[in-house]
Order: C-alpha cells, then structure tokens, then sequence
C-alpha cells in the first residue's frame, strides 16, 4: 500500500473487517445482523413480517436505553413506561393541536421525555437501590391516573387515534425505524463504551467510591436518566405512529416490564444484550400465536428455564463459550484460536507432561 | 381398446363436470376477538353455529358459484394490548389471507384494528364494541376510507344510554307508585370511562327534569370507580347514607361482579338498574355469590323471550351446541354472519365495492332484532329495528321486563314473555312507610 | 361518614398487612423482591375454590395452604437460590413466575369470574356503617395471625434468627446462622402469609387470574413506605395506604379510580422525606 491509510479508504474497511469484525463470532454475527435488517426487503416484502421487525427494533430501542439507565447506572427503573407514553402522547398532541409533522413531534416528544428523565432522576439523587426502583414505578401510574382525568386532552381509556403515519408505505416506515434504531442503538453503544460509560459503570459498583475520586456523580447519573428517557421517548413516538394510536395501554406496569425483561434475558449493561434479548423474545412470541392458548405460558416458562441457566443473559452465556479473553493482553479472541490474535501468547495452557 | 378408452373418458369427463360443480370454493371468515374471555368466546360459538348452518343448507350462492365458509379463529388479546390486537389482524389479513372480518370487543383495540382493516380494504362487521366514534366522525367524514366497517351489535353506546335510561324510568316509576315517594333519590354509579361519561350527564339532566320530559326524581349524588376496582363497598356505603332508593348503574368492566355482591350482601336499600354488563352473563349468580338476585340491566336477549322468530330457535340450538346462555357478541356474530351472506348473494359477486354497497341495503331480521344499517354502517336504534331488553334476576333465573308495554307514538309495544319489573323486597321493607 | 372510613380502612389494612408482611419477611432475608408473591395470594384463593368442590372449607384451606407453600419452596429452590447474586435476573424470574402462576389459573379455570361462599353471610352495622360479617371475620383472622407472626418473631430462636438475618446478613453469619436455611424459612414464611391472607379475602373477593396485579402495587408501595427490611415499618405502610385508599375513595367520590396512584404518590412523598422508609434499614454497609 503506498500513501497514508485513510479510514474510509476501502483498504482500510477491508483490513478493518478482517482483523476487527470478523475475527470474533459475536462481532460477526452483529455484523450479519445489520446487514439482515437492511437487505430483507429485498427478499420479501410481506407487511405481516415489515410489521413485526419494525415494532421489534422500536422495542430494541426501548430496551437498550433502559439498560442504559439501569445496567449501567444501577438505577434499576421499574416505570420506564413512564417515558415511552409520555413522549408518545406529546407527539400525538402536538401533531393535533400545532398539526406538525411526526418528524418534529416525535424528537420534541422524545426531549420532553429526556426533561422528565431528569425530573425523574432528582428523587435518585436522595433514595437508592429498591427504593428508587419503587419511585419510578410511581411515575407511569401517577400519569394513568391524570390521563383519566383529564380525558378531553388525552383521549382517556380510548387514547388518541389516527395519528399521521410515519412513512408513506410499509416499506418507507420500516426504513426510518431501522435506520432511527441503528443509529441510535450506535450512540448508545459508543456511550456506553466512553469515558461517561466507564463512570457509569463505576457508579454503579460503588458510588462512595467514585465521589472520592473527586467525580460528580449527580451529573452523571442525571445524565444517564436523561440520555435514557431521551430514546425511551423516541421508541415511543415511533410506536405511537406506527400503530398510529396512542392509549392508556403504553404507560401501564406491563408495559414497563417489557424492556426489564428483554435486557436481562439478553444481558445487563451491554447494548448488544436488550437489542439480542428483543430480537429473540419479541417474534418468538409472535411465533407463538400458532399455539394461541399457551402462548403466555410457554413464554414465561422459556424465559424461566433460560434465566436459570443463564442467568448473566443469553447473549453473555452463548459468547463466554465462543470467545475467549486472553490472559496478557485482554484482547477477545475466538475460541478456535490458539493464540492471541494481537499478543501471540498461548489462550490456553498446554498440557502438562507427565515426567516419569 | 378406443371404445373402452370412448367410455372412460366419457365416465371421466362426466366426473370432472360433476365434481367442479360439486366442488365448492370457501370464503375464509375471520372471528377477531378476545378469545380466553367469555366475549371473545361467544363470538366464536355465534359465528360457528351460522356458518355450519349455511354450510348445511348448500353454502353462499355468490353469482354462479357456491361458497362454503371456512372460519378462522383469531384471538387478538385486546384486553391486555391494543398493539397485539391490530398485529393479530395484520397477520389473519396478509398471512392468513381472510376475505372478510367479524367481531371485536374492546373500543380501543376495534380503533386500531379497523384501521388496519381500512388498509387492506377488507369488510368488517363489529359485534362487540360499543364506542360511538368507531363508526361516527370516521364513515361520515371519510366514506372512502371507511366504508368497509359496518356494526350489528351492541347497539351503538348513545343508543345503548337510550334504552338504560328508559330503564331506569321504568324503576323509578315502579318506586314512586309501589312505595308512594313522589321523588324519589337516584344515586349515579358509573365506572370512570369515555364511554360512560355522556351517559352520566344526560342520566344527570334527565332524573332532574320534569316530566314529561325527565323523571321529576332527585339526584343523590355520581360514584365513579375504577372499571377494574374489586371492591365497592365505600361507594356502596356512601350511597346509602345519601339515602337513594334507585342506583343507576354503567358498569361494563369487571367491577359490575364486585358491585352485584357487595350490594347483596350488604343490602343496600337501593335498586339497581342500567347498564352491568357482568349481570348479562349466565354466571352472574354463580360470581356474586347469590347474591346478585333482583339486579336489573340493559342486555340483547333473555330466556324464553322471542323478539324476533329466529330468537328462541338461536337460543335453543345455541345452548344445546354450546351448554351455555348466548350473549350479545354470539347473537352479534351470527347475525353478521348471515347479513354477510345475505349481502353477498345480493350483490352477486366478491368485489368488495359491490358487497358494500350491498351491506348498505341490508334489512335482515336476526334473533336480537332487525338489522338496518345507517348512513354510518351502524345499526339503527328503534321499536321495530333492535332496542335491547330489559332483564332481571329474580329467583335465580335471568328474566325480561321491558319493553312491556312501551308507548312509542301511537304504538304499544310488548315482547311476549315479559314480566314485571320487581322491586327488591328489602328496598320495599326499607322504604315503605 | 368517620366511622365508615374508620371500618373500611382497619378491614383493608389487615388485609394489605398480612401482605405486606409476608413480602417483607421474603426481601428482608432472602433479599429477594418477590414480584410473585400476590401471585401465592392468587393460586391459595383459586386453590380454595377448587378443593371446596371437594371437602369442607377446613379441609379445603388446609390444602389450599400447602399448595402455595409447596409452590413457593420449589420456586425458591430450583430457581431463585442459585440466582442468588444475580438480583436483576431474580427480579426476571419472579415476574416470569407470576405471569406463568396467572397463566396457568387463566388455562385451568378460564378468565370467567369465580367466588368462593363467604363464611359468614349477611352483614352488621357497625357505627351505623353496613359491613359485611365476612369482612369482619377477615379482619379477625388477619389480627390473630398478625399476633401469631410476631409472637414467632419475637419469642423463638427461629424468629430471632430470622430478624438477625433480615437487620444484617454478614452479622448474622458471623455469629453462626446458616443464611440458606433463614432463606428458606422467610421463603416459606411470607409465602404462608400469603397464603393465608388469600384464604382470608377469596370469599369476598371476585377471583380472577389477574386479581394480582392490583395488591402488588400496595404491597410494593406499602413496604417500601416503612422501610424495606423492616417488619413493624411493612405494617404500618399496609395501615397506611388502605387509609389512603379509603379516604380518596370516601371524600372524591369522583376520584375513586385513582386510588393506586395517590398510593403511590403518597409512598413518593415519604421516601423524599425519608429516603429509607418510615423505619428503614440502611444496607449501605453492605457489599
């Protein structure tokens, strides 16, 4: 190669996927996966499935910005319910009452729902653990409550309906979810992996800790439930317009579970875990209709069996076995290798011989 | 060998003739509904029972061709989510490949799903949910779009108030002569809904206003619990001490159970009447403990009462098929059912503009009444249309009291099999002076 | 008007309060947050109405006590004992366990409403209030197996094991008590608890599979409100909230859907106040 490597040369990408992407089960297959929602029109364009993808990546999103807030951070929030509806229901309002278009209300929807993330987020900074877990739960059922009461804005029990479409097809809806999912799910990842993240995690094992290091955690934890709710919120604006209803059902308790249970099936304080724990748990049961009656049951006792066995989540459990860490450099490898790919050291050690 | 070979291709040809006629196509229906409750469920059983039906008398005559129908069961879990529900008809209507949609129960879940409906263009005839605004301010407003959505049953919720508060006169009349109050309290206990607020203000205005006009009664006072609340008994309390002799109900949540017991057990010196969807069922009894005895409510049919011919032979076949009572989503189900194929065969062929059109000249009589649709594909509210009954329990058996003799204009109007309203006897003990 | 929020608030908070208890005990020892544990209430009342098909309503109870206590025992073993450090995958598996508890109700006995005869039919006035007689009894039973509980608790070794588990896990090792065997006897006890108090409300109550939803959220609230790892705080929380019911119910008539939300606000208002609770137990110091 002559000339200096640029990063978005095509050698570069090239040498990038080689020793980066594909020299590790898991990155490959994350690799598979975007191009699969990117390319699948391709091969079929049947609604049913469009459907069920698109709501799928609206839950991955939903799900990826809990473990944000609550993998990472160690806020457990038990009413992210609280962000999704809100933020759906603003979006429905504006649109109605200014008559703008889904992709204003929907972002302004979603930064309502980051403010209400930090407004939220205030009570953190006084209680901690399972008390504050239980403060979130509040938060969704508080705003059920004003949203019977105040039926001639929100609709009541009916909700609000025929909100205006994101997209002009199917196709066109299941293009701006997935792209709004992908980039956002990027952010989140790179958030994560960045010094923010590292003080997240920090925050999380041990916050006496952190604050001695001389860190202000209040800044950081506000920003965790405010980066947080801020893609809460988008998911549920994209839900409200995709189903172009929005109803009491998006802030109920059930509805605050979900992305609990999609993150910790797929792995906590990862971003890859909720969107693999989503992409796995959310067709499944759609699946499942074929056996409509137990339905419910066989979910629940799926996710029973998986978590007892693999209770740090699938995506952790499967990898663990795939990849290996090496013991000098900490590098991942496959675990077909025998040596460090960056280091060259041994992965494992040799048997010993038997000296007679 | 060619004379043997002449007769075998005659036989065969003969045959391949005989069985294109024979054979018929099928028409894929779907039954959308809640189907682990007993809504969802009834709606199936009306639905099965009129199609075995038309399938035995020969199947739908559409232009040349014979159809049977083929029912395919779709639970849409709309109770718990109204996300499922619109996906549930998204996957019956792309990888199902139903032509046509009937049921649905619960008003939200039948906003999101007709919209999907309206999509695909596919007909669907509601049997279940009562919400005004599924069908007004959307097949006025938008015909186009919205065409493909009729309703049979219930009657829409403004009719439904119609008939509860003609009830609830009934009731207050029967105080105000058996008991000799000239006006008599009215306590308003309403589940907080949309659907139950309108009703609330015109029951409000109208226990006031003189007669003729209202009731020329008092009202005590508006009890709004939650629709899912499992325990009545402050309210209930509450409502004896502002000393009402008449509770009208609109419950059509689960608390309507919590309501018949309590007031049961505690005897609360107040009859109820209205709208206690709970009490429409024939397991009343059996969930309030006994207890639900005398409590009256708006509901489409009841034992032994014949508002149309067709009512008792549905009823009786209904209840040897299924060992149960139908309620108001079986005789939806299978009225629309029958309209369909009514329609169809009208219209002669399955292009879904001409079915509409013909649906919309529909005047087919079924065993809750006579269905004709307005200029918002709803069903039309009136004497000789479909009104609903009045029913009690008394001695533990469901028994009609309205309309017994109902003055409409000039006209009387009484269904045979009708009796009298009764007041509960604590309430008479309570009260009479 | 006093004297009927008077009776109806004691009636809910005995009910709440056996509860709230049960649930303490579990989160106070085993450190689990036992979302099922209205799910247990649940499958004792359904359990109730189905051997009353069979025996009397002793027998019934007996057996119906055993089932959940069974239930409850294997779950914790085989499921929630090895997950022990996982606290967010316990948190899993309780939910997943409530909802295949509901599950499995709504396949048996179908989403139709059932109830079980009350004991004591008719009502009294008490105060010039009608209150149900079977209301009375069930207030009755909760106080007597309240009185049961803390005699247990504060009277035997067992009991003094399980509160020195439930102030302070690495303490309570260290003077010898085995956590596991505390784990399971908190496990069994909060599951008896209830047990019994879905015995006590299922003949007033309308059983449904999803009557657990509803409680849990007190229940959850009412805990938290007293300071979790206190038993006498689990109490007063229940007290409380079924007053705070009571009175939004009585006073906004117009309101009373609202009661689980001003539950919570109230709950709200007190951890701002006091962040651990009324009589919380700080776990700081534990790692």
């Amino acid at each position: 190669m002559t000339g200096p490597l640029r990063v978005w040369s095509l050698p570069w990408i090239f040498l990038y996927l080689r020793h980066e992407v594909l020299a590790l089960p898991g990155r490959s297959v994350a690799l598979l996966f975007v191009l699969f929602l990117l390319v699948l029109p391709l091969f079929t364009q049947d609604p049913y499935w469009l459907r069920v993808l698109t709501l799928t990546a609206i839950f991955a999103l939903y799900a990826a910005s809990w473990d944000l807030l609550s993998g990472y951070t160690g806020q457990v929030s038990l009413g992210h319910a609280f962000f999704f509806g809100l933020s759906g229901y603003v979006s429905a309002i504006l649109g109605r009452e200014l008559g703008l278009p889904p992709w204003l209300t929907v972002p302004l929807g979603a930064s309502l729902a980051a403010l209400a993330g930090v407004f939220v987020g205030l009570p953190s900074l006084r209680v901690r653990g399972p008390y504050l877990s239980l403060v979130t739960l509040a938060f969704p059922i508080i705003a059920l409550g004003l949203v019977f009461v105040f039926p001639k804005i929100t609709g009541g029990e009916l909700g609000l309906s025929g909100l205006p479409r994101l997209g002009q097809s199917r196709l066109q809806e299941y293009y701006i979810v997935v792209f709004t999912f992908l980039l956002s799910t990027l952010f989140l990842w790179k958030l994560g992996g960045s010094r923010i993240g590292l003080f997240l995690h920090a925050i999380r094992e041990d916050e006496v800790a952190v604050r001695m290091v001389g860190v202000n955690t209040v800044r950081y934890k506000l920003l965790a439930f405010g980066a947080s709710a801020f893609f809460a919120g988008l998911a549920g604006g994209l839900h409200a317009h995709f189903l172009r209803v929005v109803g009491p059902d998006s802030l109920s308790v059930f509805n605050s579970i979900q992305p609990i249970v999609w993150s910790v099936f797929g792995g906590l304080a990862t971003i890859y875990g909720p969107v693999a724990g989503t992409f796995l748990l959310f067709p499944l049961l759609e699946f499942l209709r074929v056996v409509e009656e137990v339905r419910m049951l066989a979910f629940a006792f799926l996710i029973l069996l998986v978590m007892r066995f693999l209770p740090q989540g699938v995506v952790r459990g499967v990898l663990d076995r795939l990849e290996e860490t090496c013991p000098r450099c900490k590098v991942r490898n496959a675990f077909t290798r025998r040596r460090c790919r960056a280091c060259g050291v041994e992965l494992r050690l040799p048997e010993k011989e038997v000296v007679a | 060998m060619f004379r043997i070979s002449m007769s075998k291709w005659l036989t065969l040809g003969g045959l391949a003739v005989l069985t294109s006629l024979a054979w018929a196509q099928t028409l894929r229906i779907g039954v959308v509904g809640p189907m682990a409750f007993v809504q969802g469920a009834h709606t199936w059983y009306g639905a099965t029972l009129a199609a075995e039906e038309i399938n035995r008398a020969g199947g739908i005559q559409v232009g040349d061709r014979r159809y049977r129908i083929e029912l395919l069961r779709v639970d849409t879990n709309e109770m718990l989510s109204v996300t499922d529900a619109a996906t549930a008809v998204e996957r019956a209507i792309t990888a199902q490949r139903v032509d046509f949609l009937v049921g649905g129960f619960r008003s939200e879940a039948v906003l999101a799903m007709t919209e999907v409906a309206a999509d695909y263009k596919r007909i669907f005839i509601i049997t279940g949910a009562g919400l005004d605004g599924i069908l007004a301010g959307r097949v006025d407003r938008n015909y186009e779009r919205f065409k493909y959505l009729f309703r049979v049953s219930p009657t829409r919720s403004s009719d439904l108030a119609r008939t509860s508060l003609l009830l609830l006169g009934e009731v207050v009349q029967a105080v105000r002569q058996q008991l000799g109050i000239p006006r008599p309290k009215v306590a308003i206990l309403a589940e907080r809904a949309a659907w139950a607020d309108p009703l609330v203000e015109t029951a409000t205005r109208l226990i006031a206003a003189p007669p003729p006009q209202g009731y020329g009664a008092e009202v005590a006072g508006t009890w709004r619990p939650s629709a899912v609340a499992t325990d009545v008994t402050s309210e209930l309390t509450a409502i004896q001490r502002a000393g009402a002799q008449v509770i009208y109900t609109v419950l059509s949540g689960p608390v309507g159970v919590p309501f018949g017991r309590d007031w049961g057990r505690l005897r609360i010196p107040a009859a109820p009447v209205g709208i206690n969807v709970e009490a429409q069922q024939e397991t009343w009894l059996k969930a309030t403990d006994n207890l639900g005895n005398y409590v009256a409510t708006l509901s489409s049919l009841a034992p032994g009462v014949a508002i149309t011919p067709k009512t008792i032979p549905f009823i009786t076949s209904f209840q040897a098929r299924f060992k149960e009572f139908p309620i108001y989503t079986a005789s939806g189900a299978y009225g629309a059912l029958y309209v369909l194929a009514d329609a169809l065969n009208r219209a002669g062929t399955l292009d879904v503009e001409a079915v509409v059109k013909a649906l919309e000249a529909t005047d087919f009589v079924g065993p809750s009444g006579r269905i004709v649709f307005d200029k918002t594909h709803d069903v039309t509210w009136g004497p000789s249309f479909t009104t609903g009954l009045g029913v009690q329990w008394v001695g533990n058996r469901m028994q009609a009291f309205w309309p017994r003799n109902w003055r409409v204009g000039d006209k009387v109007i009484s269904y045979a099999g009708v009796r009298p309203y009764q007041l509960p006897p604590w309430v008479v003990e309570a009260w009479r002076r | 008007m006093f004297a009927a929020i008077l009776v109806n608030g004691l009636v809910l908070s005995g009910i709440y309060g056996m509860l709230a208890l049960g649930f303490a005990l579990t989160y106070g020892v085993a450190r689990i947050l036992n979302l099922a544990h209205t799910a247990f209430y649940m499958v004792a009342a359904y359990a109730l109405f189905f051997f009353l098909g069979w025996t009397g309503f002793a027998g019934a109870a007996l057996l119906g006590v055993l089932v959940v206590l069974l239930l409850a025992l294997a779950a914790y073993g085989l499921l929630l004992e090895p997950l022990r450090e996982h606290e967010a995958t316990v948190l899993i598996v309780t939910i997943a366990l409530a909802l295949l508890l509901q599950e499995v109700v709504l396949l048996l006995f179908g989403g139709h409403f059932r109830s079980v005869p009350a004991l004591l039919p008719g009502y009294v006035e008490v105060l010039g209030v009608r209150v149900a007689q079977q209301a009375l009894l069930a207030l009755g039973f909760a106080a007597a197996v309240l009185l049961a509980a803390w005699a247990l608790l504060k009277g035997t070794r067992l009991g003094l094991g399980i509160r020195a588990a439930a102030q302070d896990q690495e303490a309570a090792e260290l003077v010898g008590i085995s956590l596991s065997r505390a784990g399971y006897w908190a496990v069994g006890l909060g599951a008896l608890l209830a047990a019994l108090a879905g015995l006590a409300v299922a003949p007033m109550a309308t059983l449904e599979p999803h009557m657990w939803n509803p409680p849990l959220l007190v229940v959850l609230a009412a805990v938290v409100l007293g300071g979790l790892g206190s038993l006498p705080g689990a109490l007063l929380g229940a007290l409380v909230l079924a007053f705070a019911e009571v009175l939004v119910v009585n006073l906004v008539p117009g309101g009373a859907f609202l009661r689980t939300a001003v539950a919570l606000f109230i709950m709200v208002l007190v951890l701002v106040a006091r962040p651990e609770g009324l009589f919380g137990v700080g776990f700081a110091e534990e790692r």
